[in-house]
């Protein structure tokens, strides 16, 4: 079987964004996650490349928990530090652990701000080749 | 009465030509009937999305009681609809997070000015500029605002009497806003330190979504008495500010959105829907969220307050002592309070619904006994607003609440594609609206053509008695987060 190649969709929600991922391993779904919601964050206003490094870990009770936990803690950097994650060297990723090398981008102001992962329609489903996320995002 | 069928598949029972009902047993895990206050036209939009399911499933959460309501303007939102009011019984019933929502105490303060627009047209330009560079908008930062750890937890604490004690609030300002800005419940401990981390650098900002700060002229006067009573008379400036408690209060829905998930099978509790993890308000869980909302509650006044003051300045710059602004009313639209309902304690959510007490209520205040609580409806960027006044009846039909908003009627990304953001701007600066907002494709997700249209929205709630027309303002300048 073909594994699963890594892509995101970002769909419409009648006030918010609902995010589509699809890869073939947690650690991917993880790493391609974390690039959409970039997308999002820097949306309009770019960002400078900056050589800072960062080890983040999460847990969580579920996989997909574990999706949404991902996510709140590249929100709460992104709004804290003016720092945007865009590349992910994920070193362990369980069900409900990962532990992640994040590289990213710096900005005078973060626009398109994302204020939460939800759990409202929040999975992570097993699909031919790898896994499926869904998550909404607060806007 | 006749009955329809929707798109969710429940049965829906017409009470009256405003009141839409979905019967208690339309599903097995149903505690409550759901009531929806619409017409016709708002009744076909909402039932074309998931709110009416979001609803029921609202109807299912332990201890709530009567029924769950939902507002003309509510949408989908994720747990909760925006737009809805749920109330749970104190002594057993359950407090959710995601019943209030990520923006805990997004609201709305109005300040009206001694100024007609047409003495001061000449310089309206000037003062929207003005106040756009003193008001950080955006997910920015105010760099003239930034709170030692200690005044942060003085602020969640004790909201605007701790402004008032840094000069940064007059004592007759508490006089006029909901729960004198401070909530009596809060308790900074419960804040983690991460919630205080995004928010001691964001007090007086505005934020980005659908936040903003307008100038506005009263163009129309429903109501002559309580307007009256309410300091607001026809070509009248005033000042309108919809923000909240920004990350910090982001980050204390998430915290416990989180918290509970975890701790609901500990209490038996099952859900439809994850996002709407509770527990019992008398647990520990509960009573910690209930100590942290309290403070972000009290945070997003004190961050209406700090506005307040900028803008103060602006008008006191511009146009000396016939500049002063006066606080009219300020009010909550995502909050759960602590209030007695027929005689019981009840944990009433408004989540994108607002308080509408009348006269008689004693959370009234003294100066508005007479006529009842001032209520505001924003329209949507560049369209009327309302005030409204609270109806005492209200109690019996909605828990003394009314709507928010006009209410999305389409997506952000549909919005952007329909109009690109300089398309909005013309359109706005066509009708005379002076804009300042740094971004092109959010001035696209607010167009007014994203919402509802809010004439009908307040027309409804009007007719239904939920509260009363008594002026309305149109906007002559915005400042868009």
């Amino acid at each position: 079987m073909n594994l699963v190649q890594s892509s995101h969709e970002i769909i419409d929600h009648a006030s918010e964004v609902r995010l589509r991922i699809r890869a073939a391993s947690m650690s991917e779904l993880l790493a391609e996650a974390g690039r959409a919601l970039a997308k999002l964050q820097l949306r309009e206003s770019g960002g400078t490349p900056v050589p800072k490094r960062r080890d983040i870990e999460v847990s969580a009770s579920d996989s997909a928990a574990l999706l949404a936990e991902w996510l709140n803690e590249l929100i709460f950097l992104s709004e804290t530090e003016a720092w945007v994650p865009v590349q992910f060297e994920v070193t362990r990723a369980t069900e409900t652990s990962a532990k992640v090398r994040a590289s990213g981008m710096s900005l005078d102001r973060v626009s398109g701000l994302v204020k939460a992962a939800t759990l409202h329609g929040l999975r992570v489903d097993g699909i031919p080749g790898g896994l499926e996320g869904e998550v909404i995002l607060d806007v | 009465m006749t009955t329809e069928t929707i798109r969710s598949s429940y049965p829906v029972r017409v009470v009256s030509p405003l009141v839409r009902e979905i019967p208690v047993t339309s599903r097995a895990d149903m505690q409550v009937p759901v009531r929806i206050y619409a017409d016709d036209e708002l009744w076909s939009q909402i039932a074309s999305d998931r709110s009416v399911e979001q609803c029921v499933n609202v109807a299912t959460l332990p201890g709530v009681t009567g029924h769950v309501y939902a507002m003309p303007d509510v949408h989908e939102g994720y747990g909760f609809p925006v737009g809805g009011v749920a109330a749970t019984r104190a002594k057993d019933g359950v407090i959710s997070p995601g019943g209030v929502g990520y923006d805990i105490n997004c609201g709305v303060r109005l300040l009206g000015s001694g100024l007609q627009l047409d003495e001061a047209r000449a310089k309206l330009e000037p003062v929207v500029h003005d106040l756009s560079r003193s008001i950080p908008s955006g997910p920015g930062r105010n760099p003239r605002l930034d709170l030692r750890a200690e005044e942060l937890d003085q602020v969640l604490d004790r909201g605007c009497r701790f402004m008032v004690e840094c000069g940064l609030a007059a004592a007759e300002d508490l006089e006029t806003i909901e729960a004198e800005g401070s909530l009596p419940g809060a308790e900074a401990r419960q804040v983690s330190s991460k919630a205080k981390q995004r928010g001691h650098h964001q007090l007086g900002t505005i934020g980005s979504g659908n936040h903003f700060v307008e100038v506005q002229v009263v163009d129309q006067v429903f109501e002559p008495d309580t307007a009256e009573a309410y300091g607001l008379r026809q070509g009248q400036l005033t000042v309108l500010i919809h923000t909240g408690s920004r990350g910090l209060g982001h980050q204390v829905c998430t915290d416990y959105v989180r918290q509970m998930d975890q701790v609901m099978a500990l209490y038996r509790i099952s859900l439809p829907d994850r996002q709407l993890a509770c527990a019992p308000l008398e647990s520990p869980p509960g009573q910690a969220y209930f100590g942290a909302m309290c403070a972000a509650a009290n945070f997003a006044w004190a961050n209406r307050q700090a506005i307040t003051e900028s803008a103060r300045a602006v008008f006191r710059r511009a146009f000396g002592d016939a500049g002063r602004l006066r606080v009219v009313y300020d009010v909550a639209h995502n909050i759960a309070k602590l209030e007695e309902h027929g005689g019981a304690l009840l944990c009433v959510h408004r989540k994108g619904a607002t308080r509408a007490f009348g006269p008689a209520n004693r959370e009234t205040p003294e100066r508005y006994r007479a006529v009842g609580q001032p209520v505001f409806i924003p329209g949507s960027m560049g369209t009327a607003s309302y005030v409204l006044a609270g109806n005492d009846a209200a109690l019996d039909l909605s828990f003394g609440s009314t709507c928010h908003g006009a209410g999305r009627a389409m997506s952000r990304g549909e919005a952007k594609r329909a109009r690109t953001g300089a398309e909005v701007r013309r359109e706005l600066e066509d009708k005379g609206i002076i804009v300042r907002c740094p971004s092109s494709g959010e001035l696209a997700e607010e167009a007014p053509s994203a919402y509802k249209d809010v004439e009908r929205v307040v027309d409804v709630v009007h007719r239904a008695g939920l509260a009363r027309k008594v002026v309305r303002l149109r906007p002559v300048g915005v400042i868009k987060g």
